[in-house]
């Protein structure tokens, strides 16, 4: 009678663990790996070689930001894609609600429409943001970035940076 | 000694099934209240009852995202994204829709929403197409008033949509 009664209790522990695994990672925070280079030099600075999954970064995303709503300018954030809903990009937010913009390559300056915000990559010229699909709604966007995880040389809080540049008020 | 034990096991008890509520609620499907009449006759027609009507809203569509026209969905308004709306969607990606304004061809990842109650609703047609990113669930069935209980059927719309 010890072995049945010891397999059940493992497995209620296994499971309650990962419900409050499943519970903290979709409310409180969790790890995702950075691809791409969009945003160097803050994520994966470096051209990678072949080890790919070892060297990318590995950032912490908290999710309190979705319940409170506070997001601000300088913030990089996680956010679905606005033309392909399966996948998810990390840029930074660079205008929100109410700013303009000034549309590169043209004379035009965009207001930022209510709810939406202007996301911009931290290395311009490869990457695929605002700047190529507008504006996105802040109701996309389900994380905001905190710190590097890994690797341990890197490990470090990401701070809010205000870009100097692209603004017109 | 023994009312510490019988407490510590109902504790546990309600953690466990808060957190297994919460996990559902937040991955498979949950309930919630229709507020407004941008939907009627399908939810609220106005002087039906006195209570809002309540509907079941499953996600696992979001999993597989298998969407498609006549759904109702419950999205994120993409003008104050703290507030949910419930609309039907009449058009995916890549058709045309013809509104006030023009002919309107619906962009990559993103539907076209409007109410069943047109007089009456703040859709797509202020707002324009929605990316699908924003839906958080769609609706199967109303599940309260009791008198009102009964599934949505997918209904397919015939004007608006030039193809």
């Amino acid at each position: 009678m010890v072995t049945p009664n010891f397999f059940w209790t493992v497995c209620k522990s296994s499971f309650t663990v990962g419900l409050i695994g499943l519970t903290i990672s979709d409310r409180v925070a969790s790890i995702v790996p950075v691809r791409g280079f969009s945003m160097s030099p803050t994520f994966n600075p470096h051209e990678s070689t072949s080890l790919g999954l070892f060297t990318d970064d590995h950032v912490l995303v908290e999710k309190r930001c979705l319940t409170d709503y506070k997001f601000s300018h300088g913030d990089v954030v996680v956010f679905c894609s606005p033309s392909s809903y399966k996948e998810k990009h990390i840029k930074r937010i660079t205008a929100m609600p109410g700013d303009w913009i000034s549309v590169p390559y043209s004379y035009d300056t965009v207001k930022i429409p209510e709810g939406h915000c202007w996301v911009e990559g931290d290395n311009p010229t490869n990457s695929m943001d605002s700047r190529s699909f507008g504006p996105i709604p802040l109701g996309l966007i389900r994380g905001r970035v905190t710190h590097i995880l890994w690797p341990p040389q890197r490990v470090g809080k990401i701070d809010r940076k205000f870009p100097q540049s692209g603004l017109a008020f | 000694m023994g009312t510490k034990n019988i407490l510590l096991n109902v504790f546990k008890k309600y953690l466990a099934i808060g957190l297994v509520g919460i996990t559902v609620t937040d991955r498979y499907g949950g309930v919630c209240p229709i507020r407004g009449s941008s939907m009627s006759p399908t939810f609220n027609p106005s002087l039906e009852s006195f209570t809002d009507d309540y509907v079941f809203l499953e996600k696992f569509c979001l999993d597989k995202y298998k969407f498609s026209h006549g759904d109702v969905v419950i999205f994120s308004d993409p003008t104050n994204y703290k507030e949910r709306c419930v609309k039907r969607i009449l058009a995916m990606e890549g058709d045309y829709i013809s509104n006030v304004g023009g002919v309107v061809k619906v962009p990559e990842g993103h539907c076209w929403v409007e109410g069943d109650n047109s007089a009456s609703s703040f859709d797509s047609r202020s707002f324009g197409p929605i990316p699908l990113g924003l839906i958080h669930g769609r609706v199967t069935h109303i599940v309260w008033p009791p008198q009102r209980i009964r599934k949505i059927d997918r209904r397919i719309p015939q004007e608006g949509l030039a193809m």
